[in-house]
C-alpha cells in the first residue's frame, strides 16, 4: 500500500452557528493530486485552511504520516508548515521583500539555511517557474500569473512534502491561467503531492489522480477522475458539473 | 537699548543666543529621543497585543496573557487620558517626595515624554498592523514564520511604512508639546525663553523668536520624513536579470514604460 501522507479522520469546523464541514475522512498518499471541487460554501477551502491550521478544526483528526498534528505535541509546527505548503488565491507575496527575498526568508528564517545556500536554491525554483529575470521585482510590479508563480517557487524553495492550493487560478486573468496550470502539472509529473481546491475541470480530468466533490460541509462523492467527472452519480455533481460548462 | 521690534530682536539674540540655542538642542533631544523610545514602547505593546492564543496554550499562560492585556488597556487608557503637563508633576515629584528618587531634569523629561508617547505609538501601531492584510500573516505562518518572525520580517516593515505619516505627527507634537515639561525645570527652548524674556520684559520679542524656531524645527522635521518615506518605497522601476546569451544583460523597467506596453497592448 502507497505512503499515506495526509490523512483527514472526520473533520469538523464551525464558524459560529454555520457548521461548514460536517465530518470530513479521505487520505492523500504520496505522490497523488487529489482535486477538491464543489460549488463555493461547500466547504472547500475551510478544509484546505484546516489542513493547514490557518483554521482551528473543531474535531476529528489530521494525520501527517500516521501522527495527529492537532493533539501529537511531537510535531514541531515550523516544520510541520515548512513541509505543508500553500499557495493561495490572492497569492500574498511578502509586499515589502522583492521576488528573490520572498524566496529567501522563509528558508532562512525557518528551516535555518545560510543566505548564500537559500538565493542558490530560491534561484533553481525561480528558474523552474520561469520568474528567475524578475527577481528583483517588487510583487505589485508583476501580473497575476507572474506572482502565482512566484509563490509556487517560493513554498518549493522550503523542500515540500505536499503542496496545498487554494484556488491558485481563480484570481487570474483567463491567459495567465494557464501558465499557472502548467507549472502546476509539471510538479504534478514529478511526483509532489498535492491537494488543489479547483474550478478547473481541465486541470483535474487531466491531472489528478483522486477527485473529491465536497457538497454541504461533507464529501458527496469521490473517485478517479473518469468515474467522478465522467460519470457522476450525485444530483448536486451533476448540476454542478453542468454548471462550468 | 533699543527701540524698534527688530532692534530688540537682534538684541536679545545677541544677548541670548547661546541660551536659545542650548534650549533648542535640549528640546530637540527630548523630543527625537522621547518619540524613538515612545515608538519602541509602542512596537512591544502592539506586538503583544495581537499575540494569538496557539492551540495547546496552558491556563497559567492564558492567564498571563490576559494580565498583559489588562496592564496594557490601563496604561494606554490613562497615559492618553491625562495631561502631559499633569503627568509630568505627578511623576516627577511623587517619585521625588514617596521614592526619594530626584530625577535629572532632562532624564524626566525623556521618560515622561516616551511613557506618554508610547501610549499614542501603541495605538498608532496596532492600526497599522490591522491595515496589513490578513493574507501577508497567513502566508507567513504557511511558511512556519513563527508570530515574533512573521511581525518583524514581513509584517512590521509594512505597517512601519504605512504609519510613518503619523508618527512624524507624533514627533512633531512632541517638538512643540516638549514645552509644558517646563513645569518641572527643564531647560528646553520655552523654560529658556522664559528667563531672557523676564530680564528686560520683552515678552512679545522672545517668544516671537523661539515661535520661529519651533517652527524652522517642524518644517524641517517634516522634510526629513518625507524624504525616508520617499526612499522606503524605493525605485519604481525594476531590472530584468540575465538573458540567454548574455547573463550580465540588464534590462531596466520603468513604469512609464510599462504603462506604455500596455496601452499598446490595449490598442492592438
Amino acid at each position: 500500500m502507497a505512503e499515506q501522507v495526509i490523512s483527514i479522520r472526520n473533520l469538523t469546523k464551525a464558524f459560529g452557528s454555520n457548521q461548514v464541514l460536517r465530518g470530513i475522512d479521505f487520505d492523500a498518499n504520496k505522490g497523488e493530486v487529489v482535486c477538491i471541487i464543489g460549488s463555493s460554501g461547500s466547504g472547500k477551502s475551510t478544509l484546505l485552511r484546516c489542513i493547514n491550521l490557518l483554521e482551528n478544526p473543531d474535531g476529528g483528526q489530521i494525520l501527517y504520516h500516521g501522527r495527529d498534528i492537532l493533539t501529537d505535541e511531537s510535531v514541531s509546527m515550523p516544520k510541520y508548515h515548512a513541509k505543508v505548503g500553500m499557495v493561495f488565491q490572492q497569492f500574498n507575496l511578502f509586499g515589502n521583500m522583492n521576488v528573490l527575498e520572498n524566496c529567501v526568508a522563509g528558508q532562512m528564517k525557518v528551516l535555518g539555511r545560510s543566505h548564500a545556500e537559500s538565493e542558490k536554491n530560491a534561484l533553481k525554483y525561480l528558474e523552474k517557474v520561469g520568474m528567475a529575470e524578475y527577481r528583483n521585482a517588487k510583487p505589485r510590479q508583476l501580473s497575476g500569473g507572474q506572482k502565482q508563480r512566484v509563490v509556487i517557487a517560493r513554498t518549493l524553495a522550503m523542500d515540500p512534502e505536499v503542496i496545498l492550493f487554494d484556488e491558485p487560478t481563480s484570481a487570474l486573468d483567463p491567459e495567465m491561467v494557464g501558465e499557472v496550470l502548467s507549472v502546476m502539472q509539471n510538479l504534478a509529473q514529478e511526483g509532489m503531492t498535492m491537494l488543489v481546491v479547483t474550478h478547473e475541470m481541465g486541470f483535474a480530468r487531466a491531472v489528478a489522480t483522486q477527485v473529491v466533490f465536497m457538497d454541504q460541509g461533507v464529501i458527496a462523492e469521490q473517485g478517479a477522475p473518469d468515474e467522478v467527472l465522467g460519470n457522476p452519480k450525485h444530483e448536486r455533481l451533476k448540476s454542478f458539473l453542468r454548471s462550468m460548462l | 537699548m533699543p527701540t524698534t521690534f527688530f532692534g530688540w530682536v537682534g538684541f536679545l539674540l545677541q544677548q541670548y543666543g547661546g541660551l536659545f540655542f542650548s534650549g533648542t538642542c535640549t528640546t530637540l533631544l527630548i523630543a527625537l529621543s522621547g518619540t524613538f523610545f515612545g515608538f519602541i514602547i509602542g512596537l512591544l505593546v502592539a506586538i503583544v497585543r495581537t499575540i494569538e492564543i496557539p492551540r495547546g496554550m496552558g491556563l497559567f499562560k492564558r492567564g498571563l496573557r490576559k494580565l498583559a492585556h489588562m496592564l496594557i488597556a490601563v496604561y494606554i487608557q490613562v497615559f492618553r487620558g491625562t495631561p502631559m503637563i499633569v503627568q509630568a508633576m505627578v511623576i516627577y515629584y511623587g517619585s521625588m517626595q514617596y521614592l526619594g528618587i530626584d530625577m535629572d531634569h532632562t532624564m524626566a523629561a525623556i521618560l515622561i515624554i516616551s511613557i506618554n508617547t508610547g501610549a499614542y505609538m501603541a495605538e498608532i501601531i496596532r492600526g497599522g498592523i490591522v491595515s496589513i492584510d490578513k493574507g501577508q500573516f497567513e502566508a507567513a505562518h504557511a511558511i512556519g514564520m513563527t508570530h515574533w518572525q512573521t511581525m518583524t520580517s514581513v509584517v512590521l516593515p509594512q505597517a512601519i511604512r504605512n504609519i510613518l505619516p503619523s508618527v512624524g505627527n507624533e514627533l512633531i507634537v512632541n517638538i512643540k508639546d516638549s514645552s509644558v515639561l517646563n513645569v518641572i525645570s527643564v531647560s528646553e527652548l520655552f523654560f529658556q525663553a522664559k528667563s531672557a524674556a523676564g530680564t528686560y520684559f520683552k515678552y512679545f520679542e522672545v517668544y516671537f523668536i523661539i515661535a520661529c524656531i519651533y517652527f524652522v524645527l517642524t518644517v524641517t522635521v517634516s522634510r526629513i520624513l518625507r524624504f525616508v518615506e520617499k526612499k522606503m518605497d524605493g525605485p519604481d522601476s525594476y531590472v530584468i536579470c540575465g538573458s540567454q546569451s548574455d547573463s550580465r544583460a540588464e534590462i531596466v523597467i520603468s513604469k512609464e514604460q510599462e504603462k506604455e506596453v500596455d496601452r499598446q497592448w490595449q490598442s492592438k
